[in-house]
């Protein structure tokens, strides 16, 4: 995949970035040192398990990280300037809305109650693209029919609780999408709906991704997300990123002993009759300092090193690299495990779905 | 809305009808004596015959019932018995009212023009010095008795700012200390909620979204904010300020203000049935109308409490 570099310019990346959180006097380290390169135009998937960071890594490019927490190093470079060093309102007015948007996860609360949802959606569009409330308003009917949202004269005038589920989640894709941003970061934009709206709320916001040129970041712990609509993969693990690489090589040749824990995971390779797979044990304690590869305990395989020092990245090709000794020249071959060669012919008899 | 409404009322006239019919069967089975003195049981049977028929009280209840409500429909609320003894019940309420009145609605003007900002402003700056300063000055208003704190405002500022110490309708200067005094606590109260209602908004998820779109701070608390947090206030706000009309029992006797605030104790110790049974009947029809007014209210800001069928717009 070495032509996926090709006509590729980053658009954001990060810089050894570390954040901390205070929490009761004691100092919480929830991204280790990520560095991240985003190209514009792709779409992104970040995953890994409840607490691994995901979601805070993503908050720091929009200035929404919670109180309590902060940036002690790394740089997060967008546009020329250091997203990282912005302290003030002013400055992140900038960028939220107008050059970065966010859907966020659960639609039945992210939407103000007292408010028509047309007034929400101009309110994005007055504040971020100038416009008076004539020109809002006509935007705005533009966007509900672009979200797919019928009768759009009707549905400006009413509330967020005359909307199901699915209905909201449209609603907040076009308040992002009216701001027309550069990145849209879609932070488990299906959890909270059921599994039929899920793929359409997928394919709407793959559609409009194509038609305004954003860059899109979905942070998920759905595979089966992420193999609808990734170009690139990264995989998280305890505030740091284990492996990224385009969407095939970590699906079909994942390299980092978790991507493995977590393909296996996956209830399709599940084989009738057999105990589905689970990661044993819990993630580490972000509170201590972590030595060596922060996956070793709950890894059968590990090796000794790894509980000693941490791994470099090791790259496999231009777009794949690893965070694992096992790609060290020197490592015993570990084998991943036999169930993720099913993945390939999953991938051969669904082939038609998969994509669209 | 209007069924809404219209349901509303017909369940408060009910209400008040089952208050009023309770307050009078109960005052009518309260020793005679009480009415007529202790001399009661001394009198021939003739004499007292003649008292309860005066006061039509010689009839069956069910029948004193009907002739009350029937009075009662043609704006007469009866004669006081002992008070001021055959004098007309509503002349009596007249003179007191306008003062009780006057007195509370400027007080709840001023407490929720102060209150309420006072609350935002708080809640807005929550942890900063503003929000200590205001969390301190609730406190210290909310911990002091009552009866201390109000004293102690009267003999102070009185003498501070040389104001006379007892109220007198013809000089308003006299009017400034019970206004002030009824809306400290209101004051505090309202703030206090205000500032607990944001910032249980603040913390919302759609808070967060209207950031991540672009909309400044002070722009979230005043158009996002405010009218959430004030949904929950708004049911209460109606009963609490018209609890403020009625007067404070309390500072329209430190003041000597001739109001309402003090009456219903004085005929309840007097045995004036037909005055207590007509001020019942106002503090009742207030609190009932202060929960309709709440109710009604919050249905005009939240557009989640339909009283319409819910149609199938899902």
């Amino acid at each position: 995949m070495e032509n996926y570099l090709q006509n590729k310019e980053v658009i954001l990346s990060v810089k050894d970035l570390s954040v901390r959180f205070s929490l009761r006097g004691k100092s919480l380290h929830a991204i280790r040192g990520v560095s991240l390169d985003v190209y514009k135009g792709e779409s992104l998937a970040i995953v890994g398990e409840s607490g691994s960071g995901k979601s805070v890594l993503t908050k720091n490019f929009i200035g929404l990280l919670d109180k309590n927490g902060t940036i002690d190093k790394g740089e997060i470079l967008f546009e020329g300037m250091d997203l990282a060093k912005f302290k003030t309102e002013r400055e992140w007015a900038k960028i939220r809305g107008k050059k970065i948007a966010m859907v966020m996860q659960d639609p039945m609360t992210s939407l103000n109650p007292l408010k028509t949802i047309g007034w929400q959606i101009s309110e994005a569009l007055i504040l971020n693209r100038g416009m008076n409330h004539a020109q809002a308003k006509a935007e705005t009917l533009n966007i509900l029919k672009d979200v797919g949202i019928s009768e759009p004269e009707r549905r400006y005038k009413q509330y967020p609780h005359e909307f199901s589920g699915g209905m909201r989640q449209r609603v907040v894709i076009a308040i992002a999408v009216a701001c027309s941003p550069e990145i849209l970061i879609c932070d488990e934009p299906t959890t909270a709906l059921d599994v039929t709206i899920q793929a359409q709320i997928l394919s709407l916001i793959k559609d409009l991704c194509r038609k305004y040129g954003m860059t899109t970041i979905y942070i998920t712990h759905d595979l089966g997300v992420v193999a609808n609509v990734a170009d690139r993969i990264a995989v998280m693990y305890a505030g740091d990123i284990v492996e990224v690489g385009t969407s095939e090589e970590v699906f079909f040749d994942p390299k980092h002993p978790y991507t493995w824990a977590l393909m296996s995971s996956l209830p399709q390779l599940g084989e009738k009759g057999h105990e589905l797979y689970s990661i044993k044990g819990t993630p580490p304690k972000l509170f201590g300092v972590i030595r060596g590869d922060a996956f070793a305990p709950r890894n059968p395989q590990a090796l000794k090193i790894d509980y000693m020092v941490r791994p470099p990245y090791f790259e496999i090709s231009p777009t794949h690299k690893a965070r694992t000794w096992l790609l060290d020249p020197r490592a015993p071959k570990i084998d991943p495990p036999e169930c993720l060669k099913r993945l390939k012919e999953l991938e051969n008899i669904e082939s038609g779905d998969m994509d669209e | 809305m209007l069924e809404y409404i219209l349901k509303r009322t017909a369940g408060a006239i009910i209400s008040l009808f089952v208050v009023i019919t309770l307050i009078f069967v109960l005052l009518r089975l309260m020793p005679m004596e009480g009415y007529f003195g202790a001399e009661y049981d001394k009198l021939s049977e003739e004499v007292r015959a003649s008292m309860l028929a005066e006061k039509g009280l010689d009839q069956p209840i069910y029948v004193q019932l009907f002739n009350f409500y029937k009075s009662l429909f043609q704006g007469d609320l009866g004669k006081s018995w002992i008070y001021r003894p055959n004098y007309p019940i509503v002349k009596i309420l007249e003179k007191k009212i306008p003062y009780s009145l006057k007195i509370g609605v400027i007080s709840m003007i001023f407490s929720l023009i102060v209150g309420i900002p006072l609350g935002a402003v708080m809640a807005r700056f929550k942890g900063k010095f503003a929000d200590k300063l205001g969390t301190a000055f609730i406190a210290i208003v909310e911990a002091l008795p009552t009866a201390v704190l109000m004293l102690f405002l009267q003999l102070f500022f009185s003498s501070w700012f040389n104001l006379s110490l007892l109220f007198d309708k013809n000089n308003y200067a006299t009017w400034v200390l019970p206004i002030f005094s009824i809306s400290l606590l209101s004051i505090c109260s309202y703030a206090m909620w205000m500032r607990r209602y944001m910032i249980d908004n603040i913390n919302m998820d759609y808070v967060k979204l209207a950031r991540a779109k672009g909309v400044s701070g002070s722009r979230i608390m005043f158009r996002h904010v405010f009218k959430n947090a004030f949904v929950p206030m708004a049911q209460f706000l109606p009963g609490s300020v018209l609890s403020t009309i009625i007067g404070s029992i309390y500072i329209e006797h430190l003041y000597s203000i001739p109001g309402t605030g003090s009456l219903l104790i004085d005929v309840i110790q007097l045995q004036d049935n037909t005055m207590v049974q007509a001020l019942v009947l106002i503090y009742a029809a207030i609190g009932i109308a202060g929960m309709f007014l709440g109710d009604v209210l919050m249905a005009l800001i939240d557009p989640r409490i339909s009283f319409v069928k819910k149609g199938d717009d899902r």
